[in-house]
């Protein structure tokens, strides 16, 4: 097929396929998921997702297990968002020993409290750092007070739930009566409570947020010459986090959604052009060449196709712990045995037609006489069944997946559904962990079956005139 | 006629199975030679721990005997070629051995009774299923074509490509997580209330437990049935034959209901059997999400627990059940058709 | 033939337009005949002429999207088209006008036998018991040539040239007035075609039937018919009896002059195979004038203009021709 004559026939596919309003619809999709992928690392806050999904350090800052940010709207009591706080004013006190105050500004408007608030910052050498809270009815006191010592530029992590447990408690105890100072344990206290909540009496019983500005300081004295701190960030680890919430292992699940994007287009893409591929040429060269050698390859086409695909990938998948590419090769071992039986009545049709004999007169060999005539003609139905097998291929890897078969290496939507599954998102009532990556699953076999059927509508009636 | 086509098929079937069997049997080898040796070690030293009055040289050349013995038994001491052929023949005659770690429902490690337990309860629940959605397909699929083109058409073609590519078990997840953990209608998993209740109220109590996964079920697998309905009768309508039949006064339902579902039924029986088959696959899932217990559930539990015994075992059946499947269906459709039914020319 | 018969279907000014998403398609564009007791007409044309729209629609069945859109068919003096497709189902169906398919093809329902599809044409239309219907089936069966074990048989298993007796047989057991007959013997070979064409006479001969006899095929046509009609573009062209147009002195539309030389005969010496040059008009938008003029040979200015009407020249022959009838 010449470059001219593919053109034009793109072109008049296009305008067919402009007509059918389903596949519009699908191809829009396309281009979302397209431009989800493309821009992934611009649009989703943890831009490592990927590669670092099992790195527990890397989402170490999340609530575990939180709803995403607007289930707030749903809500009366408002919870506070996980956030990120990175401007600070800055003050450096020199010295003896060097003073770094870096203040930053929370604006709590909320009615219950952070799960946790957490200060990083790189630090090298010896010091004592000291956390101080200003809060909105002017109480001030210290959180924290720890000495650190660290080599070479590492993440310093201060952490006031697990840190400041005992200045909480003092805190409580100024202002509560004493019956309910004898009823709370010490070490029961949940510090962030407190810190929020209007001090007054009964103040551990009933909490009442005090909303306003809060102001943290993080002071670091430096306590030699060699020693430094820079740039410090708060984390504000809130009760609803990120646009799709986070699972309990604290993973932002909009993260690793977005991220399985391109894994499900590799996945699916891969398997089915692949598949399609082997399927035409092997139903056309089955039935090019007719008698003996269209019965072996028959008997061999029966033999995949008499075997239940998914049991075989799953015990195959049991004893030989693939990878995913080799799961997409055993998936293409499988599939391809879809298209072969129509694409070998077509095949067969073709070969009656006396172009094929008069280009055999003329001496074409017969590979030519395959790949130039026969399957050209088969291309538009590959596509159409292309466009119609993604969905399959991701629905099974996402399937291996959720049991545990699969390759727990990458992000896919399957993975992720069966950490909901083990991590009992489904009794627990986790659905933004759950619904998310199915939803994704569904609506990527939805775009992929407007494709194909469009294709299919538009291919058909020229298909029965032959 | 048609015997000798149902023969033909009958024997293929057979004959298919026994290579891929043989094929199974070769592809997992290593594993399967690997358990056996295990489990042969384990019954060893479950021998031997109890002789205390010998000491440890006796003790390993009776071991050595013993294994010997065993590996003999097994057919281990043969060269491979032959080992594959007699687990071939093992695996067709339902000699499973026993599972590493699986008991059954009586506290036994029989693969082939642990498996078999679980097959009637699969089989309960699919075959519900799918009479459901094939009655519900083709009726509605009858619908669409009737007035093809209209908006039930469009709208329901619509819904099949929506759940086009929804995981059956997914959709199981989130019916469970609204239905019974939210509002609480439905069991959220099992074959029935622990412990059963007896009688008739047995009977209520396990359709009870089956109503969410039909249900689910259901809401996937119905409108691609309908489609492939509507298309095949759709082209069935245009035919001559058709045309002719009204032409003749034949009245229009009996033309819609008996010239044309009778002539459209092999390919619609055909095509939504086949869909059903090769949902096969989704249904493993499926079952563990609801803690069915059959063999989809069996699946889950044998990956859990590695036990390779078992799930060599439960391959050999599903793959059995499938080609049994297969089989069954070009047996309809060779009853359905007159051309197949009756063959040849007078 | 005998020319004094009653007419026993008239058709008059009758259209079927085909509305399509790319516009109407006027197939059939106000044509009027009629048809004698006991006398066959043939309609010929070439392919997309309307010859097989006008045959389905004498039996009020246009092919979807079509429909009948104008004029009368009167048959038992009742105007068919104005009845209601439940009266027309009941009683005009197949008692009292057939049809005879290319029966050869595909027009047997394949998972009934041969006796259960006549059985159920039957009964749909009278009442009889059993056994005065499995008689009455096996009388006709018969008559076109077919032994009794027939109607145990599945259509597959018949041959092309039996399918078509059995249809033929069909059509005439509930005796109608008027049997229209598509293309019977185009998808046979040759000798199966001569020997169902003789079964045609000769059953008209014997039942006094009356047939329109559709066809491409001018020879066939010659073969059976007493008058024949030529139709082009979804209009009339001509009719006239067997004699006055394949006789000696020839058609006098230039059409039918053409389509008769564009048929070799087998006495003459061809040196050169002669054509119509151009396509039929596009009907969806057909031209100006007679329909005929882009490809006629001698169109005058009148033929670009206006339509020619369709003019008795002789007795029982008509053209719609500007030349040929200028002079009457």
């Amino acid at each position: 097929m010449k470059m001219k004559d593919l053109k034009f026939w793109l072109k008049d596919f296009w305008t067919e396929y402009k007509k059918v309003k389903f596949g519009i619809v699908g191809f829009v999709f396309l281009i979302i998921f397209l431009l989800l992928m493309i821009f992934e690392p611009y649009i989703v806050p943890f831009s490592k997702a990927s590669s670092r999904w099992r790195d527990i350090t890397y989402w170490d800052d999340n609530p575990s297990g939180a709803p995403p940010v607007w289930t707030n709207w749903f809500s009366s009591k408002k919870s506070p968002e996980s956030e990120k706080i990175t401007k600070y004013q800055s003050e450096v006190i020199e010295g003896d020993l060097k003073f770094v105050n870096s203040t930053f500004e929370y604006d709590y408007k909320y009615d219950k409290a952070p799960l946790d608030i957490i200060f990083h910052g790189r630090g090298t050498g010896n010091m004592i750092m000291i956390v101080k809270m200003e809060r909105p009815d002017g109480e001030t006191f210290d959180l924290v007070q720890m000495p650190i010592q660290t080599d070479g530029g590492n993440d310093i992590r201060i952490t006031l739930d697990k840190d400041s447990g005992a200045a909480a408690y003092d805190f409580a105890q100024k202002f509560e009566n004493e019956e309910n100072l004898q009823y709370v344990d010490k070490t029961s206290v949940k510090p962030l409570d407190i810190y929020f909540a209007q001090a007054k009496s009964d103040m551990l019983n009933k909490i009442e947020p005090l909303k306003g500005i809060y102001k943290f300081t993080v002071t670091t004295i430096l306590l030699d010459q060699e020693s430094s701190y820079e740039d410090p960030y708060m984390v504000v680890s809130g009760r609803v986090s990120g646009i799709l919430g986070t699972d309990n292992s604290k993973r932002d699940i909009w993260s690793g959604v977005v991220a399985g994007v391109k894994w499900a287009l590799l996945i699916g893409l891969l398997t089915a052009v692949i598949a399609v591929g082997i399927g035409v040429v092997y139903g056309v060269i089955s039935a090019y060449y007719g008698g003996f050698v269209d019965s072996i390859m028959q008997r061999i086409f029966e033999l995949f196709a008499s075997t239940p695909l998914l049991p075989v990938l799953i015990v195959m998948s049991a004893v030989f712990k693939p990878s995913i590419w080799t799961m997409i090769l055993m998936m293409c071992a499988f599939f391809w045995t879809g298209p072969v039986k129509t694409v070998r009545s077509m095949a067969l049709q073709i070969k009656e037609e006396t172009y094929i004999e008069a280009s055999k007169a003329v001496g074409a060999s017969n590979a030519r006489l395959i790949f130039k005539h026969m399957v050209p003609i088969l291309v538009p139905y590959s596509f159409a069944s292309m466009a119609l097998y993604v969905p399959s291929a991701i629905v099974y890897e996402a399937t291996i997946s959720l049991i545990g078969l699969g390759d727990a290496t990458i992000v896919t939507w399957g993975q992720i559904l069966h950490d909901a599954l083990k991590g009992g998102a489904v009794l627990t009532g986790l659905w933004w962990w759950v619904v998310p990556p199915g939803i994704m699953i569904a609506l990527m076999g939805m775009t992929f079956a407007f494709i194909g059927f469009a294709m299919d509508k538009i291919l058909q009636p020229k298909l029965r005139t032959r | 006629m048609y015997w000798k086509y149902a023969a033909k098929r009958i024997f293929y079937g057979i004959l298919m199975y026994i290579i891929l069997i043989f094929i199974f049997s070769v592809l997992f080898n290593a594993t399967n030679e690997a358990t056996t040796k295990a489990q042969i070690e384990e019954s060893l030293r479950g021998e031997t721990t109890k002789m205390r009055n010998m000491d440890v040289q006796e003790v390993q050349k009776y071991m050595a005997e013993r294994r010997a013995y065993k590996y003999h038994l097994y057919h281990l001491d043969q060269p491979i070629f032959q080992r594959i052929v007699w687990r071939t023949i093992d695996t067709i005659t339902l000699n499973f051995g026993n599972s590493t770690n699986i008991k059954s429902a009586k506290g036994e490690r029989d693969v082939w009774t642990i498996v078999s337990e679980t097959i009637p309860r699969t089989i309960l629940l699919f075959t519900t299923a799918m009479i459901l959605e094939l009655l519900l397909g083709v009726w509605l699929g009858l619908k669409k074509a009737q007035r093809a083109g209209g908006i039930l058409d469009k709208s329901t073609s619509i819904a099949t490509m929506v759940v086009y590519g929804m995981p059956r078990w997914w959709l199981g997840m989130i019916m469970i997580m609204f239905f019974a953990y939210q509002i609480n209608i439905f069991p959220s998993g099992g074959l029935h209330t622990v412990p059963p209740p007896q009688g008739f109220a047995y009977f209520l109590d396990i359709l009870y437990h089956m109503a969410l996964p039909m249900l689910t079920l259901l809401i996937i697998d119905f409108w691609g049935t309908a489609y492939l309905t509507r298309n095949i009768v759709l082209g069935t309508l245009q035919e001559d034959f058709v045309m002719s039949a009204r032409a003749r006064g034949i009245p229009e339902n009996k033309v819609l209901f008996g010239h044309t579902m009778r002539t459209s039924a092999p390919p619609i029986v055909t095509m939504a059997l086949l869909s059903l088959l090769s949902s096969i696959s989704g249904n493993i899932l499926f079952e563990g999400i609801f803690s069915w217990p059959g063999m989809g559930n069996l699946y889950w539990i044998a990956i859990e627990q590695n036990d390779v015994p078992v799930l060599m075992g439960l391959l050999a059946i599903t793959t059995a059940l499938y080609i049994a499947g297969l089989v069954i269906l070009d047996l309809i459709y060779g009853f359905l058709d007159p051309r197949i039914k009756v063959g040849g020319k007078a | 033939m005998n020319e004094n018969n009653e007419k026993i279907l008239q058709v008059n000014n009758l259209k079927v337009y085909y509305y399509t998403s790319k516009g109407t398609v006027k197939a059939v564009d106000d044509i009027s005949f009629f048809l004698r007791k006991g006398e066959t007409l043939g309609l010929v044309g070439e392919s997309g002429c309307g010859k097989t729209t006008t045959g389905v629609a004498l039996l009020k069945m246009p092919t979807p999207p079509g429909k009948i859109a104008g004029g009368e068919i009167i048959i038992d003096n009742q105007n068919i088209v104005e009845l209601s497709e439940k009266d027309v189902r009941k009683n005009v169906r197949w008692e009292k006008i057939a049809m005879v398919f290319q029966g050869a093809m595909n027009c047997l329902t394949p998972v009934y036998t041969i006796g259960k599809q006549m059985m159920e044409t039957l009964t749909e239309h009278k009442q009889m018991n059993k056994e005065d219907a499995k008689k009455l089936i096996v009388k006709y069966l018969n008559l076109v040539g077919l032994p009794e074990h027939i109607v145990n048989r599945y259509p597959h298993e018949l041959s092309g040239g039996m399918k078509q007796r059995v249809v033929i047989a069909m059509a005439l057991f509930l005796e109608p007035k008027v049997i229209v007959c598509d293309e019977p013997t185009t998808a046979l070979d040759v000798i199966v075609q001569a020997q169902i064409i003789n079964l045609l006479k000769d059953l008209k001969q014997k039942l006094n039937l009356s047939f329109i006899f559709i066809t491409h095929d001018l020879a066939t046509e010659a073969e059976v018919s007493d008058r024949i009609l030529v139709m082009y573009a979804g209009k009339v062209a001509e009719i006239g009896t067997n004699q006055q147009i394949y006789g000696k002195q020839g058609p006098m539309h230039p059409y039918t002059q053409k389509l008769l030389k564009a048929t070799p005969r087998i006495h003459e010496k061809v040196d050169e195979l002669s054509f119509i040059p151009g396509t039929p008009p596009d009907l969806l938008d057909p031209p100006k004038g007679c329909r005929f003029h882009l490809r006629c040979s001698e169109a005058m200015d009148i033929c670009r203009e206006k339509e020619p009407q369709l003019i008795e020249v002789e007795k029982d022959h008509c053209v719609a021709c500007w030349r040929c009838t200028k002079n009457v």
